[in-house]
This record gives C-alpha cells, structure tokens and sequence, in this order.
C-alpha cells in the first residue's frame, strides 16, 4: 500500500505540472557577455542558450533538487544545485576558462614546433620536404629558419654561434650519434633520416627542456610517426638511385621496411665536380619500423637504420697540385632505437628506451690504414604527470655509455697504435609547468648529470615563462645552462677534459594568427670551459677557452596573403667571438656568419597539377686567417658573401605518381666557403691559398615516385 | 498485490511511451532546425538542445549524430581555419559517443568521413594527402558496414570526383557511385523515423556534373 501511495504521489506531482522559471546572464572572467552557451536541467530535456547578449531564460516543469549545468566549449562546466518548486531563480555565472594548452600560452623563446597536425606550427613535416635548396633533408630544410648560420661545406645545423657539433639529434627522446652521413672533406653531408619518417619535428635554437642533455646550443627532437594507416608500396626511381618500400598493416600494428641504393658515379661522370673522386660515394641502406599498440594505452615502437657508404678520392696538394694522395672511406652504420609509451592512469604516463649506435670508418691514406668505431647506448625512462589541470610534472633518469677507438698504422715504427675512451653518464632531470592561466606559464627544471669518465658532477637549472596578454601576441624568455663533452679529438687524448659549458638567455616575442606568423627573438649566450691548446698540439689541451654569442632573430611566415601561396623569411644578426682551440687571440671563428637571410616560396599551380618552390639564401663573409699576415690579424680575413637561389616542382600527372625535380644555384655563383692554406711556404716564402668552393656549381635531382595501395588517391607527396 | 502490480506496469509503459512521444517530438523538431539553419547561432542553440536530450537520453545514438551533423555545419559555415578546425573537434567528439553506443552504425561512420573530408579544407595543401586518404578509408567502412546507405555511397562520390577532377583522370567510377547513391536515395528506407535523409540534393548536383 506503501508503494501505490508513492506512485500516486509521483503521478500527481507530475500532473500538478508545477513550473520554475530560471533566468540569468553569463559572461566570462572578463565580464564579457558568452553567448551560445548550453543551460540545462541535468538528466532533463529542460533547458536553453545564452542569447547573443549572454542572457537567458527557460522555464522547466521539473521538481524538487536538480542540478543545473551550464556548458561552453574553452569553458570549465558550471554545476550548482537547484531547488525547482516554482519561485523563479535568478542567476548571474561567471564561466571559468578552461586551461588549454593548444590554444593558450606556449613557452617559445628558443624553440620552433613543427608537425603536430592541428596545432598552429611553424612548419611542417611537408614544409620541410618540399623546400627547395633542401632536397627533403632536414638540416637543410631547418637551415632556412633563422638563428641557423649557413655552413655550405658541411651541410650540417650550426646554431646561434655554436658549432655543428653543438647541435644533438634524438629521435622519439633517444639520442643519435652521428647523425650525418659521411661526406669528402669541405662537401656537405646528409642527415641519416628522412623527414617522412617523422610526424613532428622541434627544432630548439637554445634554452631547451632539461629533459635534453649534452647538446651546447641546440636539440633537434624528431618524433617518429605512429601507426601506419594503410597497406603501401612506394617506389622511387632517383638521378642518383632507386629505393623501395613497403608497409603492412594489421589491426594494432604496422612494420615497414626500405631499401635504398644510391650511386653517385654517374651523374658525377656527367658534371664536373670540384673534388677529385677515384670512386664516387656509393650507399646502400635498409631501414624499418615497427608498431605495436599494447593493451590499453600502450604504444611499442622499434626504428632500426643500417647503412653502408664507400668512396674514394685524390687530395691535392697545395703547393703542387699535381702531388696527389689516394683517400678511401669505408662507413658502416647502424642505428637502433626502440621506445614504449604507456598510460599507467588518467593523469600518470611512462615512457622508456633505449637507442644504440654504431659507426665505424675505415680509412686509408695513400694505402696506410686508419680506423674510428663510436658505439653508444641510451637508455631513458621518463614518467609525466597531470597533478592538475595546471601542474604537469615530469621527471626521469637517463644512462649513456659511450666507447671511442681511433687506430692508425705508424709507417715510421711499423706498428699499429690505438687511442680509446670509456664514457659512462648517469643523469636525472625534473621539470614543472605551470599554468597559471591561459595566459601565463612558467616551466622550471634541473638537470643532474654525473660523467665517469671526468669524474664530473652537475647540476644544470632551466627556466622559462610566457605570457600571453592578448589573442594572438605572447613574450616568452628562457634561462637555462647547459653542457657537452668535448669532441672525440681531444677527449681521445685527454681523458680529463671537463664539459664545455653555454648559458643562454633568451627573449621572444612572437604574434601568430591562422595563417601568419611574425617572431622576434635576442638572446645572448656565454660559452666557458671551452678546449683550448697550444698550437699544434691537441695533447696539451685544457678547458680554458671561452666565448659569447649575442644576436637578433626575426622570421616572418605567411600562407594567406598570396592565394595557393606560402612564403617565409628569415633573418639572423650574430655577433660572436671565441677563444679557445689554438685561437692567438679572441677572435671570430671561421664558421660565424654576421648576417644570414633566407626567403622560402613555395606556389601550388592546380591547373597544372604542380607545386613549385624556390628558395633564396644570403650568408655574408666568413672570416679565416691568412698565415701570410702577422698572428694579430688572425681571422680578421673574410670571404666574399654566400649567396643561392635554389628551384623545385612537383608535378602530379596521377594520383599516385609524383615527378619531382630540383636544381640548386641557378644564378651559378661561384661561392666561397674558405680558404686552406699550404702548411709550409713556396719557394717565395709565401703560405700557398686554395679556396674552398662549392662541389659542383649545381647539384640537379631528378626522381619519379610510385606509390601502389588500394586507395589510388594515396601519394607519396607528405614525403617529398 | 496484483493490482499494485499491473498498476505499476501501466504506469511504467504509458511513462516510458510518454517519453519516447517527448524524445521524438524533441528530436523532430531540433533535426529540422538543424537540417534548415541559416546562422551559425541557429545550429548552437539546436546542438544544444540536442546535448541536453543527449544527457537526457543515455541509450540514443541520434542526439549525437545530429549535433555532430549541426557542428559540420558550423565547420563549412566559417571561414577561420582555427574555429572550423574547433567545431569539427567538437563534431568528431560527438561521433565517438555515439559510436560507444553503436559502434556498427553506417551512418556515424559516414558523417566521420564527412569530417576528415571537411578536414581537408583548411589546408588542402598540407592535409589533403592525409586526410583525403583518411575519409576514403572511412566512407569505404562506412558502405560495407550497410552498403544500402546512401550518404556513405554519395559523400564517397564526392569524394572521388574531387579526387578524379584533381588529376584530371575520369570521373567515371565518381559518377557510377553516385547513380548507384541516387538509386538509394530512392528506395532506401530505414526503420528509424529519425533516420538522417540529407544528401539527395547535394547527389544530385554532382550527377548534374557527371553529364
């Protein structure tokens, strides 16, 4: 009876039909009016939007406790109980913002992102492909970003002042050793990777994440792609080889495979080249990847690359360049990296790896062998943490062991002799972001580092902070020290050199709408401990040397103005000065450039099925020592100006053929990265000159790319 | 006891029938609204109300199916590459709830497709490769999960003819599934009186290029 009194209670309380009328305004921190946002009666149908004005009104037959809820998107949900018994309810809700960090403030001073699909990069993993001058390297392509100094014979990423060798790659967090290929003396080299094979790209010209260690001047952090999506086959038929690859997909799971020739010698047969090649380089080179998803929110992923480079050529003497000496370079290079990813709860996440690498040249000079083996192990674990929507913590441990042997024959004493090190590393970061609002986050962080083989301790801070007042317009500033071994030729021989060390301050403003970018940044860095020795003998060396760099670094992108269009510019000042190395004084090394400017533009022409793209770079002169002048003029000599205009196209005649060409140095200048001077003096008493010059005044490339799956509107385009 | 008991029973059927009246009365309305918005704050109000029969309605795929449909509307609506990129967050957002219910619901898998189609058009240079291949596959899934829908078999048309046009090859196999789309608009009819029924219009404008 108890129970039909309870329904007829509900029954009539339903008819009684009692209504509540609820009205109110909502706006956000600001006072400012949201409209379209979404009141509602939970679990009810009862409910309304918020008028252009922010105001609203509804009436609801519900009764008794209800909870009211009130939604918008970039808004936290407002939530409060109601007692709905007919007496209209009046409220006035202010919506909280809801920290997002693809929209909100980022720190940037020192960093450009590139890739993450939906958030607002700087460039692309396209981008980067299909510059031209570039030919789909990475470096290249990076090196039309400003804080870059253009280093034609090296090919490689020299930063902010910093040598090439100041700038670390890590592939999904795990670092790369070695990661260009093998070149002549004085020609540029390649990166190893591909720049298809990444989803997102982080080029950091300083002030980086204490997660990132041993690297002086910059990190290039290169994220692998995740699951493939379909079955493929992609063939590419090259001027200067041919490659094919594969990929197979299962349900959680992909592995791909390529392999890729790459010969040289008959294009070089066709155009002279500036070096004397017996045998031009020839490679082959096999690469995969594998993916496993694991379990719920786990993520297995293994990259494995093995390649094989030979060539060999004639060095010519300075003062008599009919006295040649026969080179041979043998390089055999392998490169394993496997990490793991798994979401342990909502908020915890772990990551872990391991990278090893192995490269060994085997020289021979006029017959005398010599041989170089580097082998490194990495191993990382990472663990990330949400405390809150504002706190992200993140810390980890990191092991390197890293082994160096550099042999040769001694010709005068008939024997081989051999110079190693053993470099173990130990290290422990920790980070904190904090968001205090969308418009201010601060991150701060430590590294610790501790290196058997100097018998070194350290502790690295890193800070930075943006603030973004407005929509679009954001200051970021970043702080941070930072450390390196010093190369493999001294350590070698002086197994107790201390890192060398670089401080960076850096200042960043940076305005960015949909389709433009403008970024401004100074910095000033502070190099100490640097390996300085008497000249002519490395043995000798101590950490003595130091140096600054200061500089100014604007960029300006934009893909709207110009329809089917997108063009960036860059500029970088460096002014910078050293003394280490066998410097007689401080002086500017020959690598520093004062002025650098680039302009990218790139043009998609859909009647003829093309996008074209041209590139144009500056670089003013370099300073080098003339020998022939006193020792106070050292480095006080400078090159003629760089200077390139480089061309592609690509045409798509099918959905899945791509025809690409490109040429470098249309103008043909005739540039000059340097001069090398002959050791001893002529018969006048005068150090001989020989410029160092460009391989070729062009280098063309030519490649026809097939793709075969199921789905004809696949291309191999993303990774030109 | 037994009265107790056919009382409740009738209470329970006639609340549930009431309810049902409500949710296709409710879900009638909002759908036209959807279908025949011209502003942008048209279709807020009406993805609205569609969340709140959602939250209402914990078993119902459609509220979410049409509240993804009116945030693909406001995607094409806008011009903004930021904003469309937003509302089609929320669009796919809505299409995941829906298909934690049905997960084997042709017409959800189609309107995802429709999604990454719509995708493209924020940066067809940069995503079109991706994201063309992405609604391919999808709309593919689509058809073979109910190849009688006909918006999986007329969006994949779409699809293919901008394709076909792209490269300038024939549009043929484009235009034979359109036909085969506009047989269906013709007979297909589902069970479900809120079943989607757009899409005609737009088959039929692009079989109007096939001749």
């Amino acid at each position: 009876m108890k129970l039909l009194g309870t329904l007829l209670f509900v029954l009539t309380a339903e008819v009684a039909c009692g209504q509540t009328k609820i009205s109110g305004s909502i706006t956000d921190e600001r006072g400012e009016p949201i409209p379209g946002a979404n009141i509602s009666i939970k679990d009810s149908y009862d409910g309304t939007s918020s008028r252009a004005d922010g105001t609203f009104s509804f009436i609801t037959t519900e009764q008794g406790q209800h909870e009211l809820q009130i939604s918008f998107v970039g808004f936290k949900k407002y939530s409060s109980p109601v007692e709905l018994f007919g007496k209209a309810i009046v409220l006035s809700v202010n919506l909280l913002e809801e920290i997002n960090q693809l929209d909100g403030v980022v720190i940037s001073a020192g960093s450009f992102t590139a890739g993450e699909e939906k958030r607002r990069t700087i460039l692309n993993a396209v981008d980067i492909a299909s510059t031209a001058g570039a030919t789909a390297d990475i470096a290249g392509a990076l090196n039309t970003l400003p804080g870059t100094q253009k280093v034609g014979e090296t090919g490689r990423l020299f930063v902010r002042g910093g040598d090439g060798s100041e700038t670390r790659t890590f592939i999904d967090g795990m670092v790369v050793l070695d990661a260009y290929g093998p070149s002549a003396p004085n020609t540029p080299s390649r990166g190893r990777f591909l720049p298809f094979m990444f989803k997102g790209t982080s080029f950091s010209t300083g002030g980086y994440s204490a997660e990132y260690g041993q690297a002086l001047s910059s990190a290039l952090v290169l994220n692998s792609k995740d699951k493939a999506e379909m079955n493929q086959t992609d063939i590419g038929l090259l001027s200067v080889g041919a490659d094919v690859a594969h990929t197979q997909v299962w349900d959680r799971g992909s592995a791909s495979g390529k392999i890729q020739y790459t010969n040289i010698r008959p294009y070089f047969n066709l155009i002279n080249q500036e070096v004397d090649w017996k045998t031009p380089p020839a490679s082959l080179e096999a690469s995969g990847a594998f993916r496993q998803q694991i379990g719920k929110g786990g993520m297995l992923k293994f990259y494995g690359n093995f390649n094989q480079t030979d060539f060999s050529l004639y060095n010519h003497d300075i003062l008599d360049p009919a006295l040649t000496q026969q080179y041979d370079l043998s390089n055999r290079y392998r490169y394993i990296n496997g990490t793991y990813l798994q979401e342990l709860t909502t908020t915890w996440s772990m990551r872990a790896g391991v990278s090893y690498t192995y490269n060994q040249n085997d020289t021979r000079t006029e017959g005398v062998p010599a041989a170089e083996t580097e082998t490194g192990m990495h191993s990382k674990i990472v663990f990330e943490h949400s405390a809150s929507e504002q706190l992200e913590i993140r810390f980890g441990s990191e092991y390197y062991q890293r082994t160096y042997e550099a042999s040769r024959f001694n010709e005068v004493l008939q024997h081989e002799e051999s110079v190693q090190f053993n470099e173990p590393l130990s290290s422990t970061f920790a980070e904190a972001e904090y968001y205090a609002s969308n418009h201010f986050v601060v991150k701060a962080g430590g590294r610790f580092e501790n290196n058997r083989l100097n018998a070194e301790v350290s502790v690295d801070p890193r800070v930075s902070f943006a603030y973004k007042p407005g929509k679009r317009g954001q200051f970021s500033l970043a702080y941070g020290t930072f450390r390196q071994t010093p190369l493999n030729q001294y350590v070698r021989l002086n197994k107790r050199l201390s890192p060398e060390k670089a401080e960076h301050f850096i200042a960043n403003y940076q305005l960015v709408s949909d389709r433009k970018t403008f970024r401004v940044e100074t910095y000033y860095k502070k190099y100490d401990q640097l390996v300085s020795y008497p000249a002519g003998n490395t043995a000798l060396s101590s950490n003595e040397g130091s140096g600054y760099a200061r500089g100014i670094d604007l960029f300006w992108r934009d893909s709207e103005s110009i329809k089917n269009a997108d063009y960036w510019i860059s500029y970088s000042y460096l002014d910078t000065k050293r003394d280490y190395l066998d410097f007689p004084q401080v002086a500017i090394p020959s690598f520093a450039s004062a002025h650098n400017f680039s302009i990218v533009y790139k043009h998609f022409l859909s009647k003829i099925k093309s996008q074209i793209g041209f590139t144009y770079s500056y670089t003013s002169g370099r300073p080098y020592y003339n020998p022939n002048q006193p020792v106070d003029q050292f480095n006080s000599d400078k090159t003629p100006f760089y200077s390139d205009l480089s061309a592609n196209i690509a045409y798509l005649p099918k959905n899945n053929v791509i025809i690409y060409a490109s040429c470098t140095n249309l103008l043909g200048r005739d540039n000059i990265f340097g001069y090398e001077y002959s050791s001893t003096t002529n018969s006048e008493g005068v150090y001989v000159s020989r410029a160092i010059r460009q391989a070729a005044p062009r280098f063309m490339f030519l490649g026809v790319f097939i793709t075969i799956s199921k789905n004809k509107s696949i291309n191999q385009l993303p990774n030109l | 006891m037994k009265t107790i008991v056919l009382i409740f029973l009738m209470v329970m059927t006639t609340a549930a029938h009431a309810n049902d009246e409500k949710y296709f009365e409710q879900m009638g309305k909002q759908i036209q609204i959807v279908y025949r918005a011209q502003t942008t704050e048209e279709l807020q109000g009406a993805v609205n109300a569609l969340e709140r029969i959602a939250n209402a309605e914990k078993t119902k795929w459609e509220p979410h199916y049409y509240s993804a449909f009116g945030y693909l509307m406001m995607a094409t609506r806008e011009k903004e590459g930021s904003k469309k990129d937003k509302y089609l967050d929320q669009a796919l957002a809505a299409i995941e709830r829906g298909k934690t219910l049905v997960p084997q619901e042709s017409e959800l898998v189609a309107l995802e497709g429709f999604v990454h189609m719509i995708r493209v058009t924020v940066d067809p240079a940069t995503r079109g490769a991706q994201y063309s291949g992405l609604a391919m596959q999808t709309f593919g899934k689509a058809v073979s999960l109910n190849p009688n829908n006909p918006r999986a078999l007329a969006l994949m048309a779409q699809m293919q003819f901008g394709t076909a046009q792209f490269f300038g090859s024939s549009t043929a196999e484009a235009c034979g599934v359109a036909r085969k789309a506009l047989d269906q608009f013709n007979t297909y009819k589902s069970d479900n009186p809120l079943a989607p029924v757009w899409g005609k219009e737009m088959n039929e404008e692009l079989l109007k290029s096939c001749q």
